[in-house]
């Protein structure tokens, strides 16, 4: 009964609190991609690049130090080159079209914008086709040819590189610094965190996920949004999250399996509605006929990039990135290089013609 | 006397549109208007009122002022095209 009450209770606090610092930070990983080139500003992408260094450095400690149980290692993603790259292109236009990265989406669900939750609808639509609906040939035409150093070792910078991983976290942490240092750590937006809060704590939240991941889900899986969004509505409309025990644990309650990482999906949306609360942030929102299409064929393009590729800002341009995973850097600059591509169609172009 | 004190040129309502479009109306509009005007926005996004439009008028020069209207849910923002 006490670790039922603890697997639950766990998830759905790491889920509230990722969503309660997402939504005080306005942090989207969209936005901080998409201000680089669409109003030159590096703001959110200076607390993207923070957050970033903050796991890298936390994650591999806890991995180092023995804190992650199971097999004591974090979850690396096999290096899948055609499906990182052209998942990781999909997804990043996606993000446009729907107004929102795959945790932003989500945590702006917590704000009352019904367009976030159409959009919501759309990605797990988009997951769903790509895994095992009409689009499934394509995503195993994709995810066919995987790499491998030597027989049957995932492919990461320190591997490829031949170093200890601590040389190249050393290396990307100096990297970080001067272009973290160009912007002023504590201008603040009227009520939000500032933009160095927001890094550090959407960071810190991402390393206590992993140890929680871990310690109650049975595997080092730590944050991400495309296969637990998938869990959590296979556990609410099939009853069964589905999840591979391999990766994360499910429990059965009320006649339900549900993954731990499914809890987390419910408890992002939650921890965004108090903050919006608090802050007096909360109105349910409609936008017009033709923007919540639109959003909704951008959910699906989201979907259907995220689950090609192996995941979304967070599972791969997050989490991933963290591990050091070759796969989640491809998929990461794959993802900026998509969004750049839409941002550039959808909103300069048509403003200079 | 403040920004939000002076008449504006134009009013532009992007309640309930979705990101990112109160900040490319915006800037839409800023574009079209004279040197000088004023534009009045009525935002209700949290991140696009309080960090992508301020952030983008900043850059520019542009003078900002926010009124949060929390009986409404949204903000009045008052921007001043250089």
């Amino acid at each position: 009964m006490g670790s039922m009450f603890g697997f639950i209770l766990s998830g759905l606090l790491v889920g509230a609190a990722f969503g309660f610092v997402l939504q005080r930070g306005r942090y989207c990983v969209n936005t901080a991609f998409r201000d680089v080139i669409f109003i030159n500003d590096f703001t959110l992408l200076r607390a993207y690049v923070l957050g970033l260094v903050t796991l890298i450095i936390g994650a591999n400690f806890l991995e180092d130090v023995g804190w992650l149980g199971g097999n004591g290692q974090l979850y690396r993603q096999a290096f899948v080159p055609w499906a990182n790259a052209i998942g990781g292109y999909i997804f990043g236009m996606g993000i446009v079209l729907a107004g929102g990265c795959g945790s932003g989406i989500l945590y702006r669900v917590g704000e009352g914008l019904l367009a976030a939750l159409v959009a919501v609808f759309g990605f797990f639509f988009g997951i769903m086709t790509t895994k095992a609906g009409l689009l499934k040939p394509l995503y195993e035409a994709l995810t066919a040819k995987v790499v491998y150093v030597g027989e049957d070792t995932t492919p990461t910078l320190f591997n490829m590189l031949g170093v200890n991983k601590w040389v190249v976290i050393a290396v990307l942490t100096v990297a970080a610094v001067p272009f973290l240092l160009k912007g002023t750590p504590f201008k603040k937006a009227k009520k939000g965190y500032y933009w160095s809060t927001a890094g550090l704590l959407v960071g810190l939240v991402a390393v206590i996920a992993f140890w929680a991941s871990a310690h109650f889900g049975g595997n080092a899986r730590g944050l991400s949004f495309t296969g637990p969004l998938r869990e959590f509505f296979l556990a609410v409309t099939m009853g069964d999250s589905q999840a591979s025990p391999s990766l994360i644990k499910s429990v059965t309650m009320l006649g339900i399996n549900v993954s731990w990482s499914s809890l987390y999906v419910l408890g992002v949306p939650l921890g965004a509605y108090i903050s919006a609360k608090l802050l007096k942030e909360f109105k349910l929102k409609v936008p017009p006929a033709n923007e919540l299409l639109r959003v909704l064929a951008g959910g699906f393009v989201m979907g259907l990039g995220a689950q090609i590729s192996g995941g979304c800002n967070i599972g791969q341009g997050f989490t991933g990135v963290s591990t050091l995973a070759v796969s989640s850097w491809v998929t990461t600059v794959f993802i900026l290089l998509g969004n750049w591509t839409m941002v550039y169609f959808l909103l300069i172009k048509p403003m200079r013609d | 006397m403040s920004l939000k004190d002076e008449a504006p040129k134009e009013t532009l309502d992007t309640l309930g549109r979705v990101c990112p479009y109160p900040l490319l109306l915006t800037k839409k509009a800023l574009e079209k208007l004279q040197s000088g005007a004023m534009l009045k926005v009525l935002c209700d996004a949290p991140a696009s009122a309080e960090d992508s439009i301020p952030r983008y008028c900043e850059k520019n020069g542009f003078g900002f002022e926010s009124v949060k209207l929390e009986d409404k849910g949204y903000w009045e923002l008052y921007i001043k095209k250089k």
